[in-house]
Parts: structure tokens; C-alpha cells; sequence
């Protein structure tokens, strides 16, 4: 079945991919970070802001969801040239970043909702303003019953960061292309980088359920 | 900023045909809605019996449903697309993946639905086997109680609330199905994605022009899925039965 | 009609059930009863094959119960059982409920299925909710047109597994009622139950389990009048005495 492949040309290519994958999990990280907190500051426009202020979080989220990320990898990378010089992945930390944001304002929304008015109000009695209450009281509490969800979103998050493959940055999937195409082994680098993206879901998944189990635990 | 503006060029005829780009675009609404639609049907259905398998108190049966979730669920779509296009074909006898590779006809629209459909089916199943398990184990006995075969308890049991409970998250599954056909352009299937790239080339940069349209068909398209499924959940809505979100 | 026979069963390393024997003749009704955690709930879904059993053999009219070969719908079919929690189907209507095992299972027509269902439904006084849905109807309603449901399949006996611990106490008396009534019918019944009261009235034998094991079965005057063991002794004082 495999008698016409050569795999002999994976080690050669390994420092390669090697550098791909850093620059996914870069992405990746980056858009988890940036996107968790962007996300909470929406979430919060959304739950607490003046009306103006959270008809426009709320226009930023739905037209975010409900555009395909890779329409809106394309809308970054062709746009930004007319104002600034931009690398490929320089344009994808920042879109993905962007858009993972309406994602993660989601998950926060529904966790900050998920907090007994009770504990806001326990905030305001012992004197803590407003912001006080969020950031001291309800915010931890709604962080980290989301942690699964947030982790959830994370998974997905990773296995799109393969889509920069469309404006040509080098993640995982791009340096395998790269180098599958410049040794003519392109069908042996896509077998290879599926595995490495196996190992790496499969074990990101078996950690969300493990926190699953702990959290269930804890509360 | 120096962009120059020429809402004219939908109405230009494209290099390669004598449509215009607006035809296009519409010719690569209707591929997007094939793709996704063709996609759902296999990943509904395929997902709907993981899942059942995921739930079956068989072991072997659910180990099955399990590494096909696993297994379908570990790689990003655009390289299981790739596998499919480029990998899967190599595997087979030699005739058939000669076949294949220079005679099958509408092989990348195929292809496509295959792996899109195949990918999403994955996550479906992870939502009818939460769906099944959110109803109570008295349930189940209840069916069997009845002289109901482990299938019946299924058939009319336990699917036909599990698929209730589990409409508002098929919606987004099938919202994701529809946002993920478009990395179809990269096996050359002309949807939205593709032709908005070759817009952009082809008029030598009209950027905001080519991806508008587009982007505004896929928010429409979204919106019309969303009430659609909207109709469906209070269509199906049980009395005095309050549906989880 | 129920022979079990040295009946012992296992979750895991932890034993639920140990050498239970104990039989139910045709017309009898027999109270199964004792503290939360005793193993009647258990014992009475291994008689229709519900759970497993590890050890020993239960036999319904005849047929084996924990044989590989036994067909357990058919089996099933012929032996109504009643749950704690109603269990009835949500997403169907009343008359749904009592037509969809006589038709899918018993193989009758859906006139046939319906008519029987409407009899049923006015002999437990239901028959004017026949096409609401079991969300609609208190605690009270539900569980009678779950003994409705279990009749349609005309059963050669009964379980029932804690009929009225679900229900508020208003409504257990107009669940009672049907199952005095049925007993008085002459129905094949095993009740695991808490109320003494129905023990009393229609009861021949009531069976106290604890720990698993069967400590006491006797007949009903034997058991109210001086049971044997002093755990059965305790259950029942301090279950009159509230």
C-alpha cells in the first residue's frame, strides 16, 4: 500500500516544520490571549455599557460569527498593504486575535450570566464600585467555571490557525506543503503533519476533559 | 490611503468566460450552498448513528463511535480535505486511482463534501450522544420496560428528544459546516472564497469590491439558516417541557 | 409466576444484591420494603431483566430471565412496569403513551391501540387530558397514566418501583386508589413501597429487605403483628411512628 512512498525525506525537513509549528502554537497562543481579553472587555460592554456601547459590541460579535474566518484572513491581509506594510503572519496574529475575540465574548458573557445576581450584590454591600465588584468577585468566578469552554474554543482555535495556509504564512501545514512540494512528497509531508496535528488535538482534547472531571469536582 | 474605487467592475465580463463577476459570484453562492448542504446531510446522518453507537451499551459498538470521533475530530479540515484529494487516491488499487485521478468527474466538489461532511460528522455525533445523555436512565428503562428492542427504545424513545434538546447547538454545528465550506478553494472547487481570490487578482486589486458581496451573502446566509432552525425548535417544541439552552 | 432463586449481584467489587430467594404466585400482590440503599429498587428491575444479575436465576411464567437466549421484549411485553420518576414519553401525548408499545410491539392497529388507550385512560380518570402532553399534568396524573400505560400492554403482573415517592402527599392517595383497586382485581403485583397503608389494605406478603439481603418475608398479619428481626422491628417503628 505504501511501496511507492519515500519517507526518508521527513528528517531533512524537520527544523522546517519545526518552525511552522512554532508559529502556530505563536498564533495560537497569541489569539487565546488577546482574544480572551479583548472578549471580556466586549462581553462586559455587552452586559454593562450604555446602550450605544453595546448595540456596538454586540454588531462586532454577530458579524464576526457569522462571517467564514477565512474570508475574513483574506479581508486583513489584502486591505492592510493600502495602509501599512504587513507580513503574512504579522497579519495573521492580528486578525485571528480579532476574530477568535467574538468568540471567547461569548463564552465570557454566558459565564459572567451564569454568576448568582446575589454575588454582584454582596460586591456592592460590602462598598466595592461597580468595576470592583466585576473584577474581584464575578470575573473569577465566571472565568473559571468557563475554563473547559474556553479550552474548548482553544481546540478549534488551533486546528484554524492551519487556515493562514490561504495567504500563504508559514504554520504547520504550510512548511509540510512547502517542503512536500519542493521534494515532490508532498502525499508523505501530509501524512506526516496529519499525525503531528493528531497527537497534538487528541492530547489538547484529553486535557479539556480531564478539567471537565476537575471542575465538575470542585463545584 | 490611495484606494481607488470602481464599483463598475461587477458588471465587467470575467477574462476566462463571458459572465460577469457578478454571475460569478452568484455561481459561487450556489457551489458554497452545495457544498454545505451535501455535507450536512452526510454528516447528520453519519453523525446521528456515531453518536447512537457512542450511547449503545454494547461495548465494541461504542468504541467504534469513539475512534471515529477521535479520528475525524485531531486534524484541521483543510488537511483532511487534502488527504482526501491528494493522499486518499494514492492508496487505492492502481486502476481505481487512475480512475480517480484523471477521470472521475466533479472529483474537487466531491472530494469536498466528503471530507466537510466526514469532519462535521464528528461534531454531530458529539452532540447526539450528549443529546441522549441528558435524558434520564429511566427513560431508557422505561422504553425497554415496554418490550421495546434495544432499537425501538431508540427509534421512539430516546432520539426523538434527544434531537429537540440538541437543536440549538446542530444550528451553530451547521452554521460552522457552512463556514467551513469554503476551504474548498484550495482543491479549486469555484465557491465564494475562490472567486472572491480571483476577483481580487483578475481586477488588479479591487479588494473591498470582490469580498463584499461575498461577505454579505455569507451574513445573509447565516441569518437565513439561524430563523430557519428558529421555525424548526418551536415547530418541535413539547408542552410543558422546558428545552435546555 | 416470579421465582428468584439465590439471586446475588455485583456493581462493580461493591455487593447490591446477596442470595435473595423469594417467589410471587398468580393473584398475589407482594410488598417489597426497607431503607433507602436496601436493594428492593434493584432487586425489582432485575425481575424484568433491567439490570443484570451475577449469580442465581430469576423465572417469569416460565422463562428464564437471565438467559442469553431469552428474547427480553417479548418477555418484557407481558410484564407492566410502573417507575418512580413516571417516565413517561414527553415529546408524546397521553394517548400517544399508551398506543405506541400496543402498536410497535403488540402489533395492533392504531384504532385498536387508541380504543384500548381511551378505556384505560377513563378507568384511572384520565380520559379528558387524552391529548395533552405528560409536561401538562401534575405529579399525580402522570403516574396514573403510567399504570394506564403498563395495563395497555394487558400484563400478567406488575412491578412497581416506589410509585409514590415522587409525588407530593396529596396526590399518592388518587395513585393508591388504582392500585387498590387493581389488586383487588386479582392483578399479579410486586410493589416496592413505603406505604404501609397500602401493605395494610391489599397486601399477602410483604418482603423487608436490608443491606442487600431479604431479612424478613412473611405474610402480611405475621409481619405487622411481630416481625422476626429486630432491623425489620426498628424499619417499621419508625416508619408508623411519624
Amino acid at each position: 500500500m505504501f511501496s511507492n512512498f519515500d519517507f526518508s525525506v521527513i528528517p531533512p525537513s524537520l527544523p522546517y516544520i519545526w518552525q511552522g509549528l512554532v508559529f502556530s502554537f505563536r498564533l495560537t497562543v497569541t489569539a487565546m490571549l488577546g482574544g480572551i481579553i479583548i472578549g471580556t472587555l466586549l462581553a462586559l460592554a455587552r452586559l454593562s455599557g450604555g446602550k450605544a456601547l453595546g448595540f456596538a459590541a454586540k454588531t462586532y460579535v454577530d458579524l464576526m460569527r457569522s462571517v467564514p474566518l477565512l474570508m475574513m484572513i483574506l479581508w486583513f491581509f489584502l486591505l492592510a498593504p493600502f495602509f501599512m506594510k504587513i507580513t503574512p503572519e504579522t497579519s495573521a496574529l492580528i486578525t485571528f486575535t480579532l476574530f477568535q475575540a467574538a468568540f471567547y465574548s461569548e463564552i465570557m458573557r454566558a459565564g459572567i450570566q451564569s454568576i448568582p445576581r446575589g454575588q454582584i450584590n454582596a460586591g456592592f454591600a460590602i462598598g466595592m464600585s461597580y468595576w470592583q465588584t466585576m473584577g474581584n468577585v464575578v470575573l473569577p468566578q465566571a472565568f473559571r467555571n468557563m475554563v473547559p469552554v474556553l479550552l474548548t474554543q482553544t481546540f478549534i482555535l488551533f486546528q484554524d490557525t492551519s487556515l493562514v495556509y490561504a495567504i500563504g504564512a508559514t504554520d504547520l501545514l504550510k512548511a509540510a506543503d512547502n517542503t512536500g512540494k519542493l521534494y515532490g512528497r508532498t502525499v508523505e509531508m501530509y501524512i506526516f503533519v496529519s499525525l503531528i496535528y493528531f497527537a497534538i488535538c487528541f492530547s489538547l482534547s484529553m486535557f479539556v476533559k480531564y478539567m471537565n472531571k476537575r471542575i465538575a469536582i470542585i463545584r | 490611503m490611495n484606494y481607488q474605487w470602481n464599483w463598475g467592475v461587477f458588471f465587467e465580463t470575467i477574462p476566462s468566460g463571458d459572465v460577469t463577476y457578478l454571475t460569478w459570484i452568484i455561481h459561487g453562492l450556489g457551489w458554497t450552498v452545495a457544498i454545505s448542504l451535501c455535507a450536512w446531510i452526510i454528516a447528520l446522518s453519519l453523525g446521528s448513528i456515531v453518536g447512537t453507537l457512542r450511547t449503545a451499551q454494547h461495548r465494541g459498538l461504542a468504541l467504534i463511535g469513539h475512534a471515529w470521533v477521535e479520528f475525524f475530530r485531531n486534524v484541521p479540515i483543510l488537511l483532511q480535505l487534502f488527504l482526501w484529494f491528494f493522499v486518499v487516491p494514492e492508496l487505492l488499487p492502481h486502476d481505481l486511482s487512475m480512475w480517480v485521478k484523471q477521470d472521475m468527474p466533479a472529483k474537487e466538489f466531491i472530494t469536498s463534501v466528503l471530507a466537510l461532511g466526514l469532519f462535521t460528522s464528528a461534531r454531530v455525533a458529539e452532540q447526539v450522544r450528549a443529546g441522549i445523555q441528558s435524558l434520564s436512565r429511566g427513560q431508557r428503562n422505561a422504553g425497554l420496560a415496554l418490550g421495546f428492542t434495544q432499537t425501538q427504545t431508540y427509534r421512539y424513545v430516546l432520539l426523538p428528544m434527544a434531537f429537540r434538546i440538541i437543536i440549538p447547538p446542530l444550528t451553530s454545528e451547521f452554521m460552522n459546516a457552512f463556514k467551513n465550506s469554503g476551504v474548498a478553494y484550495a482543491v479549486g472547487v469555484w465557491e465564494m472564497v475562490f472567486v472572491s481570490r480571483q476577483m481580487v487578482e483578475e481586477t488588479g486589486g479591487q479588494v473591498i469590491e470582490s469580498l463584499i458581496v461575498p461577505t454579505v451573502l455569507y451574513i445573509i446566509c447565516s441569518y437565513a439558516a439561524n430563523l430557519l432552525m428558529g421555525v424548526i425548535e418551536r415547530r418541535s417544541h413539547v408542552p410543558g417541557f422546558i428545552v435546555a439552552k | 409466576m416470579i421465582q428468584i432463586q439465590n439471586v446475588s449481584k455485583w456493581y462493580g467489587s461493591f455487593q447490591v444484591l446477596t442470595d435473595c430467594t423469594t417467589q410471587v404466585s398468580k393473584g398475589e400482590v407482594v410488598v417489597v420494603c426497607g431503607p433507602s440503599g436496601s436493594g428492593k429498587s434493584t432487586l425489582i428491575k432485575c425481575v424484568n431483566g433491567l439490570e443484570p444479575i451475577e449469580k442465581g436465576s430469576i423465572i417469569v411464567n416460565g422463562t428464564k430471565v437471565n438467559d442469553p437466549a431469552t428474547d427480553l421484549p417479548k418477555l418484557r411485553s407481558h410484564v407492566g412496569m410502573v417507575f418512580q420518576h413516571f417516565e413517561l414519553f414527553p415529546h408524546m401525548s397521553i394517548i400517544q403513551n399508551l398506543a405506541i408499545g400496543q402498536v410497535k410491539v403488540l402489533g395492533r392497529s392504531q384504532d385498536e391501540a387508541h380504543e384500548r388507550g381511551m378505556k384505560l385512560l377513563d378507568r384511572v380518570g384520565i380520559k379528558m387530558h387524552a391529548n395533552k402532553y405528560p409536561g401538562e399534568l401534575s405529579g399525580g396524573q402522570q403516574q396514573r397514566v403510567a399504570i394506564a400505560r403498563a395495563l395497555s400492554m394487558d400484563p400478567i403482573c406488575m412491578l412497581f418501583d416506589e410509585p409514590t415517592s415522587a409525588l407530593d402527599p396529596e396526590m399518592i392517595t388518587e395513585v393508591l386508589d388504582v392500585m387498590v383497586e387493581l389488586a383487588q382485581e386479582g392483578m399479579t403485583m410486586m410493589v416496592v413501597t413505603h406505604e404501609m397503608g397500602f401493605a395494610r389494605k391489599v397486601a399477602h406478603r410483604v418482603i423487608f429487605m436490608d443491606h442487600g439481603q431479604i431479612v424478613e418475608d412473611a405474610p402480611k398479619e405475621e409481619f405487622f403483628g411481630k416481625p422476626h428481626s429486630d432491623r425489620a422491628q426498628q424499619f417499621l417503628s419508625k416508619i408508623l411512628n411519624h
